[in-house]
């Protein structure tokens, strides 16, 4: 099923073949903000489950202690997604804060500043998610 | 010649792509261009006469779609001023009580259900091919059955009113005195809105197909339009945020007509399942709502400073950010229903959160119209107005997120002040601007100017005079939802401004609409680009040429009218591709995700009755049982089924006449394509991805209870029969993988095999069905909500085990009449899809009915 070959826009750059289509998805932008709706769905599950089953079972301060942990872990990937991104966008090389042009190379920066700034909000996000927790230590 | 042993689905494109600008610039004779335009006129003919409403067109249907929108906000409107009247002055008799339910209720179900999101698809029908410069939505005839389903629904849902039989439990039906309501209030709204629901599932699905696979040869993910970008956003919005009211109606539905308990708390069950499930759809419909106001003002706003937009990825970023966010909000609906403290925080911290990408949008429009040259015309200015509004709805909306301010004002008028301010700003505004800047395109005529700014100030003073009194008449403690009030409470002249100022906007909507229908025969010819656009769509033909494009352009920019000259006139004469329609068939191009290389020609289906009809007995299957009426409702369904599969069959993935044709600039390619390669297997996967959400909100019930409820599953319960369920799941495996297998043997040739694969493999679904019905057929489900949940889930496979044994037997008659061969598998490879999500839901169906209950 190899249709790549023949029918690529030609570029100076062309055979660099990192920017061939084929190497890209739209799923990997939204790798930051999947990561933090997982962040999100366990925080509030796990904090729901253990109010309504579990507050007798044993102390707050576990759960707490678990989900920070599982953030600090999320936003250590989240960053690293963030770098990889920002790396891609590679804004320092060119000195192009903007994309628009129709070629292979303006695409695949375009995609790397777009994952670089979804990882930026999904960090803040997840941090913002992570107050509560910090700030308020039971369920009541 | 086409090499006969490559499957027709996997044969390359051929020849040169990128044309060269030698090729561009090469003229076409102008009796080609003579010839090509006259066969493209008649392909594209819209049909005349009576048969006219046989179309399926975009430029058709998106017209109707449109206008039935419009119609049913003028309709919710006048229920409105209704109930302003009725609170005119103190202890009112002009409207009863009851009717006053009745009036709120249809009021918000109809302005959030029959317009804000079909409103949003409408217009992104109309405008996307356009933009897009395809010829056509990739399914028309989907997009006419949506239409035709939303009319039936909408015109049922809002006609009960007439009847006084319209809801009265608020817009968001909540239990228990929704499910306790008698008449058939709420089953108009459970049933009829499901319908639309579904509709509205079925035009994401095409417009989010349209987006990825329709843009024209190079118009790579980094130049497609803005407008582009929020479709994929929303239509993804769509498919994650319906599925589970979808689910929720479906619960409740059951709970009404068999009185299964799921909201009963004396046997099991929990008002809050539905609040849940309302709200997690309720929130991210805030954003539905909102995100295509926001696309609409990204086309507008370049147009109007003159100069590209300034930060696009950042909008990218914003309106994906957004999507994403929106979906962790939904609690903050709930504040005041003593959830704990905690889990309150995280919802308050997801709305402080999205207002980031929120005010990126906001700044990006501001920052471009800085750089620019404005002109204040007219689409502008109600992009302006829209601003300010939202502006103040954003303020009060701050507030609201802060839980302990929210305990306050909760259900009063400040609620109602807020939630109009952000969707009179955030929608009414912007989709007015669209429909004064997009109007050129729609209906080749300008609208006036001067009825345009008479609209305009009429609704922004006649608004603010309305609502602004509201956030005081709130905060002195009138409540939201009451018919009257008494004397005596400093809120009777509040009132009265309001009513006043409600009127005011009445007179403003007037005039707008009087613009739009009022008839426009005498004007002179418009000019083909009024406001000077960069985009695409802005090349459309004046008068209207119904073939869309004339030829389908090369894109190397955002701008291709600003920045590659020429385009529009090579356009005309038919230099680009598909410029001709020799075979006398409906085509356009279907290109790559990222980059929009051409890979296929995709035909596309033309007018016909039986997307009416089959729009006609779905209705039926959704409407008549809310009059308790199933018999006929089950024959209803049947037909539904009957049509679409002759739609289906008679013009879908059909075997072409040649499996290459020559689309101009030396390019050939493939008329067929199977698997991810074709349109149509993307709209099944799309399709399921909600279709999988759905399922996932009722596997989140289950779970909701066993939190919510000490007592799930109750002490000593029954449970189904594990032995039944272990067998029933492992019939479905067999039919999953006979139906998988069947896909390689008929690939491989092994047409006998593959076409006995195909006529095992209903058998075992039915044994599969047959299996889940017995295992849990000794449980009671009116005693508690546990056994419910359990037949809740077994209705659920099982009606989905029909559709899969239906699409094995579509694909086993395919092979029997040479629809489906192997050079030609499509359908087979779309049917496999569907049951790679059949299986897993069987598989999790398994789990949750026979092992997982027993470890709870
Ligand atoms: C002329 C313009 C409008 C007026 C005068 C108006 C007036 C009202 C009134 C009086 C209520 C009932 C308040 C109560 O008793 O609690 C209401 C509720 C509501 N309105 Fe409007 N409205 C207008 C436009 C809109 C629009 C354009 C939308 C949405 C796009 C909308 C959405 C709603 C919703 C969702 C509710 C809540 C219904 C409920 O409580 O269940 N309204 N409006
Ligand atoms: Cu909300």
């Amino acid at each position: 099923m190899d249709r790549s070959d023949h029918d690529r826009q030609p570029h100076p750059r062309e055979d660099e073949h990192e920017f061939a289509e084929e190497r890209e998805s739209l799923w990997r932008i939204t790798l930051g903000p999947t990561i933090w709706a997982f962040h999100f769905a366990i925080s509030y599950a796990a904090v729901s489950v253990y109010c309504f089953r579990f507050e007798r079972m044993f102390e707050m301060g576990w759960l707490r202690a678990g989900l920070i942990a599982m953030t600090l872990a999320m936003l250590v990937a989240i960053a690293w997604i963030g770098w990889r991104a920002f790396l891609r966008w590679d804004v320092r090389g060119t000195g192009e804060f903007s994309n628009p042009e129709g070629s292979a190379e303006d695409r695949h920066q375009f995609l790397g500043h777009a994952g670089f700034l979804l990882a930026l909000v999904s960090f803040i996000g997840v941090v913002y998610d992570t107050l509560p927790l910090i700030l308020l230590g039971s369920c009541r | 010649m086409t090499d006969r042993s490559i499957p027709a689905g996997e044969l390359a494109p051929e020849g040169i792509y990128p044309p060269t600008e030698e090729m561009l610039r090469e003229p076409v004779p102008e009796e080609v261009q003579r010839g090509q335009k006259e066969r493209l006129a008649r392909v594209w003919k819209t049909p005349e006469g009576w048969r006219y409403w046989t179309a399926v067109n975009n430029s058709e249907v998106g017209v109707w779609y449109t206008m039935t929108a419009f119609v049913f906000m003028l309709i919710a409107g006048v229920m409105a001023l209704l109930m302003r009247l009725q609170l005119w002055v103190p202890e009112n008799d002009l409207i009863s009580a009851d009717l006053f339910n009745q009036l709120f209720t249809m009021h918000g179900s109809a302005m959030m259900f029959l317009f804000a999101v079909p409103m949003f698809e409408a217009i992104s029908i109309l405008l996307l091919p356009g933009l897009l410069g395809a010829r056509d939505m990739p399914f028309p005839r989907l997009s006419a059955y949506g239409y035709w389903s939303f009319l039936i629904g909408g015109v049922f849902v809002i006609g009960s009113i007439l009847f006084s039989a319209a809801p009265k439990a608020g817009w968001f039906m909540y239990p228990p005195l929704a499910t306790l309501e008698l008449g058939i209030g709420s089953d108009i709204w459970l049933l009829g809105l499901s319908f639309i629901e579904v509709a509205s599932i079925a035009a994401a699905v095409e417009l989010i197909v349209g987006a990825l696979k329709c843009r024209p040869p190079g118009m790579r993910v980094n130049v497609m339009p803005l407008y582009a970008w929020y479709v994929l956003v929303v239509g993804g919005m769509i498919l994650f945020a319906f599925p589970p009211l979808i689910a929720g109606d479906f619960l409740f539905e059951l709970e009404r007509s068999f009185d299964w308990p799921f909201f009963d708390h004396t046997r099991g069950g929990d008002p809050m399942l539905w609040q849940h499930l309302f709200w997690i759809f309720g929130h991210p419909e805030v954003y539905i709502i909102f995100l295509p106001s926001i696309a609409i003002a990204a086309m507008i706003v370049p147009t109007v400073a003159r100069r590209p937009i300034l930060g696009y990825s950042w909008i990218v970023l914003s309106a994906v950010g957004t999507g994403f966010l929106s979906f962790g909000l939904w609690v903050h609906h709930m504040f005041t229903t003593g959830l704990p403290n905690i889990s309150l925080g995280f919802f308050s911290a997801a709305s402080e959160a999205v207002v980031i990408p929120t005010g990126i949008q906001l700044f990006a429009f501001v920052a471009t119209l800085i750089a620019g040259r404005v002109v204040m015309t007219l689409p502008m200015l109600w992009i302006a107005g829209a601003l300010a509004i939202f502006t103040a709805g954003g303020l009060t909306g701050v507030m609201v997120a802060i839980a302990p301010f929210d305990w306050q004002v909760h259900d009063t008028y400040f609620i109602v002040a807020h939630l109009h301010y952000t969707l009179f700003g955030g929608m009414v505004f912007p989709v007015i601007a669209g429909v004064y800047y997009f109007f050129p395109f729609f209906r080749k005529k300008m609208l006036s100017d001067r009825l345009g700014r008479w609209a305009f100030w009429l609704i922004f003073t006649g608004f603010n005079i309305t609502f602004l009194p509201m956030h005081l008449t709130g905060l002195l403690g009138m409540p939201r939802r009451v018919y009257t009030y008494p004397e005596g409470l400093g809120i009777d002249w509040l009132n009265q401004i309001s009513t006043a100022g409600s009127f005011i906007v009445a007179a403003g909507f007037a005039v707008f609409a009087w613009d739009i229908v009022r008839p426009k025969k005498n004007q002179p010819q418009i000019e083909r680009n009024p406001w000077g656009a960069g985009t695409l769509e802005w090349s459309h033909e004046v008068p209207e040429a119904k073939w869309g494009v004339r030829s389908i352009p090369h894109i190397t920019s955002r701008y291709p009218l600003w920045d590659q000259p020429e385009i529009v006139e090579r356009m005309d004469a038919g230099r680009y591709y598909l410029p001709d329609a020799e075979e006398g068939l409906r085509e356009t191009i279907v290109t790559s995700v990222i980059d929009a290389r051409p890979i296929q020609v995709q035909r596309v289906t033309g007018p016909a009755y039986i997307t009416i009809w089959a729009a006609a007995f779905t209705g039926g299957a959704f409407i008549l049982p809310t009059f308790h009426i199933y018999g006929p409702a089950i024959v209803s369904a049947a037909f539904a089924v009957v049509c679409i599969l002759y739609w289906l069959w008679t013009s879908t993935a059909r075997p072409p006449e040649k499996d290459m044709k020559d689309v101009g600039l030396g390019l050939s390619l493939p008329t067929y394509a199977a698997g991810p390669q074709a349109v149509g297997w993307w709209a099944v996967w799309i399709t399921m991805l909600g279709d999988a959400t759905a399922f996932a909100s009722l596997v989140f019930g289950v779970f909701f209870y066993w939190t919510s409820n000490t007592a799930f599953p109750p002490p000593g319960a029954e449970h189904a029969s594990g032995y039944l369920v272990a067998l029933a799941t492992a019939a479905f495996a067999a039919a999953w993988a006979l139906t998988r297998g069947a896909r390689g043997l008929n690939r491989a040739g092994r047409v006998g095999l593959a076409r006995g694969a195909l006529a095992l493999a209903p058998l075992m679904t039915l044994a599969g069905m047959g299996g889940f019905i017995l295992s849990v057929l000794d449980l009671d489900p009116t005693s508690h909500v546990y056994p419910a949940m359990m037949w809740a889930l077994m209705v659920w496979i099982v009606a989905h085990g029909l559709v899969g044994t239906i699409m094995q037997g579509y694909c086993l008659a395919g092979s029997l009449f040479g629809k489906l061969t192997p050079r030609y598998d499509a359908d087979l490879w779309n049917v496999t899809l569907f049951w790679h999500f059949l299986g897993l839901t069987a598989l999790v169906t398994g789990a949750m009915i026979g092992l997982v209950p027993r470890l709870m």
